[in-house]
């Protein structure tokens, strides 16, 4: 629809401003959402503790058709195996082109610590979890549900976006666990199964190189990263708009925003905890 | 009741997904073609994928490159990060930089799309009127992703090399000499030919879940956003199947 507007000084420098604005207000509230549901998820966990055990109940199992190709668990193993099984094929045919295959398990106990397992469980995180959840919100604000529950009285934030926050928070930590471990059966089984190496030269340079610390770090990257997921699609959720096809929408810039975000939030973690000097000794 | 829907649903789901996917190769081939929807939905389809592109690659390659170049230099060889760069962007990087694009901004926008569409019941007008909408919506659609997913994952090969030039030389200190002389040392043109492959098919894969998700949404908001969500999921999981399948039939081709 276009509006004539006959009084209009300066459009151009009008439209200039609000296209520099827009997006800059949009940060400034994006930022807010975010604050007010962290500040709400004592009231959140407290208050609405039967609603937050059934939403982790929903995220580990996945709702609706992701449940019938076997939830959200299923989905990460197999993610995570696929990335982990790349090890086996690139990391081997690359060592033995230098006659060093033997270091294959060191790549699976390096590379899928710092880079595969954290980054494939967010994606999958973002994929499942997070945009199952724009999916219900914006449903819910689209049949204005979520006014009906701040005219019962119930906080909404707390209630729906704080709860699903936590719930994201506990979920990820035996989803974190099964996509690392799947990685690293994956990379072991291609290397030693499919490529014939023997399972005691890549234990021993997998056992070798498995560092625990590095590991307690890649976890903690992983809850890092479900917190933002989460927070970045209950916004798109909770403020969807535009009949049906806005929350088809939602979804959508939902997952490009939270792609992006943990992508900047895994590197800049990885160069905090690893620094420089990379925490790494070959030596031993 | 209940155990015959639990296995008829997905089956017969699958079922539809490989007829629609059929019908789009048919009508592919045989004219007329819908250009001008064609050149409009891969102008969309670009549009939503360039921003995520560039700050997708740019993270995952600083990430990379430092991973390995940690390595390299315990072995004494910072001189090939070169090498580790063209090999991990080439090889590694590409391909999933532009799965996570294709579905993730691609594959959404087009079914958020298209849903809507559906939603609004402008397919059933449009068959209605005698057009078939495989051939009218679908077919341009899938097209359009298989032709910006080859140029995104060409985007992002250059803009990875360069991203990890600036950060190989000027924040790890390698003589930018050396790392463009072990640039081509083991990945070459075949590997390029290799990632612009697997693209195409992440690209076509993508379009035909998108476009079948979108075309079979049903039951109002809460339906099509499960519909978009789940396009993310199965498109997720059929290109990470292609990538681990088209890499190993590549290492074992250039081998």
């Amino acid at each position: 629809m276009t509006v004539s507007r006959p009084h209009s000084q300066f459009p151009w420098l009008k439209s200039r401003y609000q296209a520099v604005a827009g997006p800059w207000n949009d940060i400034g509230v994006q930022a807010k959402f975010y604050g007010r549901a962290l500040r709400s998820t004592f009231e959140g966990v407290t208050h609405y503790r039967v609603e937050l055990l059934r939403l982790i109940a929903q995220m580990g199992l996945g709702a609706g058709a992701l449940i019938l190709i076997g939830g959200t668990v299923a989905i990460v193993g197999f993610l995570t195996v696929t990335t982990g099984a790349l090890v086996a094929v690139q990391g081997y045919t690359d060592f033995s082109e230098i006659g060093v295959e033997a270091l294959t398990g060191f790549a699976s106990a390096f590379f899928n610590v710092r880079l595969i397992a954290p980054a494939t469980t967010a994606i999958a995180l973002s994929a499942t979890i997070g945009a199952g959840a724009t999916a219900q919100l914006g449903a819910m604000r689209i049949n204005e549900e979520i006014d009906a529950l701040e005219v019962m009285g119930i906080r909404s934030m707390a209630y729906l976006v704080s709860t699903r926050v936590v719930a994201g928070l506990i979920v990820v930590i035996p989803l974190y666990c099964v996509g690392v471990l799947a990685s690293f059966w994956a990379a072991r089984f291609g290397t030693t199964m499919l490529y014939g190496q023997s399972t005691g030269v890549y234990d021993h340079y997998f056992r070798t190189f498995l560092n625990p610390t590095d590991l307690f770090w890649s976890l903690g990257q992983c809850v890092a990263l479900a917190v933002v997921i989460m927070l970045v699609h209950t916004y798109y959720g909770y403020n969807a708009s535009g009949g049906p096809s806005g929350v088809g929408e939602a979804v959508g810039r939902a997952v490009r925003t939270s792609l992006i975000v943990s992508a900047f939030v895994l590197v800049m973690i990885s160069l905090a905890v690893y620094g420089q000097s990379g925490n790494f000794n070959l030596a031993g | 009741m209940v155990a015959s829907s639990v296995v008829g649903k997905p089956v017969s789901a699958m079922g539809g997904f490989f007829s629609m996917a059929l019908d789009t190769f048919v009508a592919m081939f045989k004219p007329p073609f819908a250009g001008r929807e064609f050149i409009s939905q891969s102008w969309f389809v670009a549009r939503v994928s360039i921003l995520p592109t560039l700050m997708l690659t740019i993270p995952y390659t600083v990430l990379l490159t430092f991973t390995f170049n940690i390595l390299l230099r315990e072995f004494g060889a910072a001189d090939f990060s070169g090498t580790g760069a063209a090999l991990g962007t080439v090889r590694q990087i590409g391909p999933i930089v532009t799965v996570l694009v294709v579905a993730g901004a691609g594959a959404t926008a087009m079914c958020a799309d298209l849903g809507a569409r559906t939603i609004r019941e402008e397919l059933d007008a449009l068959r209605v009127m005698g057009i078939d909408p495989i051939r009218a919506l679908v077919v341009p659609r899938v097209l359009a992703a298989m032709l910006v997913s080859l140029a995104l994952s060409a985007t992002v090969i250059l803009v990875g090399l360069t991203g990890a030039y600036f950060f190989t030389v000027y924040v790890q200190n390698v003589s930018p000499g050396a790392f463009a002389s072990g640039l081509t040392l083991i990945v070459g043109s075949t590997d390029i030919f290799i990632a612009l492959v697997k693209a195409a098919l992440f690209g076509l894969s993508a379009g035909l879940i998108a476009c079948y998700k979108g075309i079979s949404v049903s039951g109002g908001p809460a339906g099509v956003g499960n519909a978009v969500n789940e396009t993310v999921v199965f498109t997720f999981m059929a290109l990470f199947a292609i990538n681990i399948v088209a890499t190993a039939v590549a290492v074992k081709v250039t081998m």
